[in-house]
């Protein structure tokens, strides 16, 4: 059984990696939609999606839970790689990035107007990625906060003494087993004899 | 320079005059020193030295102490979360996953004895998990109970074809009933040997072999099973696209049903609950607290759609 100091410090780091890191990201309110679309496999430039996936949107989705991050990977090798940014506000005529597809307009009960902006992905890193999106959207990032900075710190030491100690103790053990070993050696040797 | 030396044996004074090694070699008398022959050694073993002696037992007979219960540890130090935050960060590790197919998982950390009775048991859940089990129905062909199985949603009804098609290694089914009137034919064909392993096998002591098909059926796909192995007992208790309120009653029924149980078995096995774990199938562990959510964490609608 493991014992719980050891469950909480690994729980605690994959719970500090999940809150802090690239990606790490507060969306502005007029996100309303992300959905990735790539291929089952990562060749053709699909690598990068892919990792984006694992890594940085977890963190996005952690700071962002009532956005929802949809992927799909039935795309075939060489279709392009896209993600689909829906915007929830109307297109503000300060915005850099102008709007490619279509917007739809509102009567007064429907939803409010959404557009859409497509992100290649195609051939592009997970940083390249994350970059364009917080180009695209002006995400701020999360910053760690004193105590977070000093668990980090306090984690990263126990690993540091952990991995000494592991290599200090594997020695004895190695020779403990070794003298074992001989002395099974001389006996299996009496016993034949 | 000139220290005095001993005879190392009998730790009599030597000069180097009389050095044994300086004599001449044609003369070798040797003679014993007289303090060797006084040397007799006597163990002066009092009664006390007796009784305090070590005693030095051989490895293969000495007795390893065995734990009699499983160990479980101590919560206080345990970062516990309440099921809003929990469901947080498991929501964010399972981002992308289709909402039906990723499921929560409850795992109730049990104190109990290692050689004890087990808690073994099917619960409805309030919210069904998994709710397309595909039910195969061995008996009689054309007879009422069939048409009830049918009606009631079972995929494989029959006896000879059943048998047939399990003895050439379809089996396309997750569950299996029998009618007690097809036990005696269900004997005859010998299909232990291969539901036998997937724990398919109809029997009286898992309540498969039942009178009531319909009612059976029903009851079979609504309901998920349970069992405690070593200590733990682990079931799927949501889908990833479950709220929070709907899980809260998932597991609250969940957790009465294991409770029931362990108050229903015999008073010499004294089981209680320990920890509630929840996970899901790629997040972590996260250890509940019992609260719903927490004061400076989320509500449960800003938890938002998976």
């Amino acid at each position: 059984m493991v014992s719980l100091p050891q469950r909480m410090r690994k729980l605690q780091t994959k719970l500090l990696a999940i809150r802090l890191g690239s990606g790490a990201l507060v969306l502005p309110h007029d996100v309303a939609r992300i959905h990735m679309r790539f291929a089952a496999k990562i060749n053709g430039g699909h690598r990068g999606p892919r990792d984006f996936w694992r890594h940085e949107l977890v963190r996005l989705k952690y700071h962002n839970p009532t956005v929802p991050m949809t992927i799909d990977r039935t795309l075939a090798a060489t279709d392009a790689a896209v993600m689909e940014v829906h915007f929830s506000a109307p297109r503000d005529s300060t915005s850099d990035t102008p709007p490619t597809a279509t917007t739809t307009t509102s009567p007064a009960t429907s939803p409010p107007p959404t557009r859409l902006h497509p992100l290649p992905l195609t051939h592009l890193t997970a940083p390249d990625i994350l970059a364009a999106l917080v180009a695209l959207t002006k995400a701020t990032p999360v910053e760690a906060t004193p105590e977070e900075r000093d668990e980090l710190q306090m984690l990263e030491q126990h690993r540091v003494k952990s991995a000494r100690d592991s290599k200090l103790s594997l020695e004895v053990r190695a020779r403990q087993r070794r003298e074992a070993e001989l002395l099974e050696q001389a006996r299996g040797d009496v016993a034949t004899a | 320079m000139t220290a005095p030396r001993y005879c190392p044996a009998c730790l009599s004074g030597l000069t180097s005059a009389s050095s044994t090694l300086l004599r001449s070699t044609t003369t070798r008398t040797t003679t014993i020193p007289s303090a060797i022959t006084h040397q007799i050694r006597t163990a002066t073993q009092s009664q006390n030295a007796l009784k305090y002696r070590r005693k030095d037992i051989p490895a293969s007979q000495k007795k390893k102490k065995s734990r009699s219960t499983f160990l479980q540890p101590d919560l206080k130090n345990a970062i516990q979360f309440s099921l809003v935050d929990a469901m947080r960060y498991i929501r964010a590790s399972e981002v992308g996953r289709p909402p039906t197919s990723s499921k929560y998982e409850l795992h109730l950390r049990l104190r109990t004895a290692k050689n004890g009775a087990v808690v073994r048991n099917r619960l409805r859940l309030p919210h069904p998990v998994k709710t397309d089990l595909r039910i195969c129905v061995i008996a009689p062909p054309d007879s009422a109970q069939a048409k009830a199985a049918i009606a009631s949603g079972a995929v494989l009804v029959g006896e000879e074809s059943v048998f047939t098609a399990v003895k050439e290694g379809r089996v396309e089914f997750d569950r299996c009933l029998c009618h007690t009137d097809s036990l005696v034919a269900l004997q005859k064909a010998n299909l232990g040997r291969v539901l036998g392993p997937r724990g398919l096998m109809p029997s009286v002591k898992t309540n498969t072999v039942v009178r009531d098909v319909g009612s059976a059926v029903r009851e079979m796909a609504g309901a998920s099973e349970y069992r405690e192995r070593f200590g733990v007992v682990r079931m799927a208790i949501g889908q990833l696209g479950m709220g929070a309120e709907e899980l809260q009653r998932n597991i609250r029924a969940f957790v009465d049903s294991v409770k029931r149980d362990m108050a229903g078995l015999s008073d010499q096995t004294a089981k209680d609950l320990h920890e509630v774990v929840l996970s899901s199938t790629n997040g972590p562990g996260l250890s509940l607290d019992g609260r719903f959510a927490s004061e400076d964490g989320l509500g449960s609608k800003e938890l938002g759609v998976a």
